[in-house]
């Protein structure tokens, strides 16, 4: 664990003092286990503590701290009877984890996270319906927990997988590491066998996912929640891009932005997979020219697209 | 490690200390006792002549003074700056900590709810944020933690939801009802906040546009200034939220109207799930199915039919399929 600067400690005794003077003497291993540290740091902090008081500092007006026995005391700190309040923030990102978990998990139906949130919620002068809406991608539960059982429990799993950027629909083998929501989206990362390498799969494109009786390996390294990062291998395309087509700098990565004349912008982005390209293309229409040559990209996707139309 | 038997009362060791000895941790638990305790705004003078650690020095202390208020500050104590005496002492101000400011109002959560709260809390993450502090408040972290931080034995599933500064200061807007003030777009608002949302991986507030006069989303990461908070606590009502959202081909003012939608078996189930099973109008032997679309926007439904590059096919209204044909042609031609 790393080691807590001055203002993190200060949060954590904040909310500990309260805790342990509220209770005779709790067990020292409870407080250490809940509030995230080791019996030496747990010492260091209640030495200071032990410190502590108000004005003129005499031992009538300190704060008694006394650990015996394995169970810790603290007296006489009535003005930290409660915690402090949690801020905005806190308060948002556990709302925000809350509802996350119940927009994937179908809700637990008045069980102890929606009954928690409500009183969180209450707690805060908000409705935690509706102050906090969370909506990830939609995906099927069942293939989701397929999904993450496989990853639990070091299991391959088969999937059948329409690759988005190649437009192409294939069975695979896959060592599910890690399943994770990014940028609105399911993912499952893993080794794929088909292309020995690592890959990541986005839940919503894979049609059907079965678990095979073969395990794999599993990683040390935590996931890295990413969901796309451009390779420098990638090919890059520059499009010149009118006013109402801005919103493309703001939902792709793209790696350079130049405004040129009357609020037009030029813009350079990775393109690595062709479908992904003829996409963006056909959705942008006359609203983007390429610069230099797409080699017909975009031209050659809407004949192929229009001969269904003529078929 | 030090062991519990060898704890000595450290307090025998005879005060007041030089100031180099003190830790600066001492001092701020000192600063919020006497702030939470005093009964009457506390003057700097005042402060710096009860509290240990405090140099003699006017400068310094002043500087260290500073620092210290916007360490609790950031912590989110709430210290605040008031008239010490109007009658006795007009113009003098002074610092207090108010009870009711800082006491956390205890929401009653039961072991198991705690519990709850905490296995979500260490399965999402969001960015800039953390619920560690959140949850030591409440009580303290009750799950035993598995690995890359999930809880061992239960769903590994980690959501990472991004952050922007302007959720906290959004959020506390809404928590309080309180009407706010920001740049979006290149023009000043003036928003009744009532809802934050997280869609399509971005977060958005919906409430009441003052300008517009009517409700408007507004993209967090677009916000172009510091959100600022322009009202009084409870100065707004939220309306009753009518819950989900409509897809990008319903957002928009244009005459409505059914489109009919084959998409080819590869992709039939995804358009099926994504478009919801009220629209499945027909499951065609070949895997492939046909949607019934309402439809208020048409080029954000054109968006949403040429993902499927050629393995879709607007069937009809004729209207909507003579649009999709002139839009291709024109590319064609480009």
């Amino acid at each position: 664990m790393p080691k807590l600067s001055a203002d993190e400690r200060l949060q954590r005794l904040l909310a500990l003092i309260p805790w342990v003077a509220s209770r005779d003497g709790p067990p020292v291993d409870d407080v250490c286990a809940r509030f995230g540290c080791t019996q030496s740091e747990l010492v260091a902090d209640l030495e200071l503590l032990f410190l502590c008081g108000l004005h003129p500092y005499t031992p009538d007006v300190l704060i008694d701290v006394d650990i015996a026995d394995g169970r810790v005391w603290i007296r006489y700190a009535e003005y930290f009877a409660r915690p402090l309040r949690l801020t905005p923030a806190e308060g948002l990102a556990l709302l925000a984890a809350g509802r996350t978990v119940l927009a994937t998990s179908g809700g637990d139906d008045g069980g102890p996270l929606e009954r928690g949130l409500a009183k969180l919620a209450a707690a805060m002068g908000v409705d935690a319906g509706e102050a906090v809406e969370i909506e990830l991608g939609p995906v099927a539960e069942d293939l989701l927990s397929t999904l993450r059982n496989a990853a639990v429990a070091s299991r391959q799993v088969e999937i059948d997988y329409y690759s988005f950027g190649r437009d192409e629909r294939a069975r695979r083998v896959v060592d599910p590491y890690a399943v994770f929501s990014a940028g609105g989206q399911w993912y499952v990362s893993g080794w794929c066998h088909r292309v020995d390498d690592e890959r990541l799969f986005r839940v919503d494109r894979i049609a059907a996912a079965t678990p095979l009786s073969s395990g794999f390996e599993p990683r040390d390294a935590p996931p890295e929640l990413v969901a796309y990062r451009p390779d420098a291998a990638d090919p890059r395309v520059t499009l010149e891009l009118d006013p109402s087509a801005r919103w493309v700098t703001e939902q792709y990565p793209v790696e350079k932005v130049e405004e040129v004349d009357g609020g037009r912008l030029r813009v350079t982005l990775a393109a690595s997979q062709p479908a992904w390209l003829e996409r963006l293309l056909l959705r942008l229409g006359p609203q983007a020219t390429v610069v230099g040559s797409d080699g017909g990209v975009a031209s050659d996707a809407a004949r192929r697209l229009l001969a269904r139309y003529r078929g | 490690m030090k062991s519990l038997d060898a704890w000595t009362r450290p307090r025998t060791a005879g005060r007041p200390r030089s100031i180099g000895s003190m830790h600066r941790l001492e001092r701020l638990i000192n600063l919020v006792a006497a702030l939470l305790h005093a009964d009457r705004p506390l003057t700097a003078d005042e402060l710096r002549n009860r509290l240990p650690g405090y140099a003699e020095d006017h400068g310094a202390f002043r500087r260290a003074f500073e620092r210290d208020k916007e360490a609790l500050r950031d912590l989110g104590v709430p210290v605040v700056l008031e008239p010490v005496d109007h009658a006795a002492q007009p113009g003098v101000v002074g610092y207090r900590i108010p009870k009711e400011a800082y006491y956390l109002k205890d929401p009653g959560l039961a072991p198991d709810e705690l519990a709850a709260l905490h296995l979500a809390s260490s399965a999402v993450r969001l960015e800039g944020a953390s619920g560690v502090a959140a949850l030591w408040k409440l009580g303290g972290e009750l799950a035993e933690q598995g690995p890359f931080g999930g809880i061992a034995g239960a769903s590994p599933a980690v959501a990472a939801l991004p952050g922007t500064a302007h959720l906290g200061p959004v959020f506390a807007a809404i928590s309080g009802r309180r009407r706010i003030a920001f740049s979006y777009r290149g023009r000043p608002r003036v928003v009744d906040p009532w809802r934050l949302s997280f869609r399509n991986g971005h977060w958005y507030l919906a409430g009441h546009d003052h300008d517009a006069d009517e409700e408007r989303m507004f993209r967090l990461d677009r916000v172009e200034s510091d959100v600022e908070v322009t009202g009084d606590e409870g100065a707004f009502d939220r309306p009753p939220h009518s819950g989900a959202q409509p897809p990008p081909w319903e957002l928009g003012a244009e005459e409505a109207l059914t489109a009919r939608l084959l998409v080819d078996a590869g992709q039939a189930a995804w358009a099926a799930a994504h478009v919801g099973p009220d629209a499945v109008e027909e499951w065609r032997p070949d895997g492939s199915v046909v949607l019934a679309v309402r439809v208020t926007n048409r080029d954000a439904f054109r968006s949403f039919v040429l993902g499927f590059l050629d393995h879709a096919e607007v069937l009809g209204p004729p209207e909507l399929r003579v649009d999709m044909v002139e839009w291709l042609e024109r590319l064609c031609r480009s």
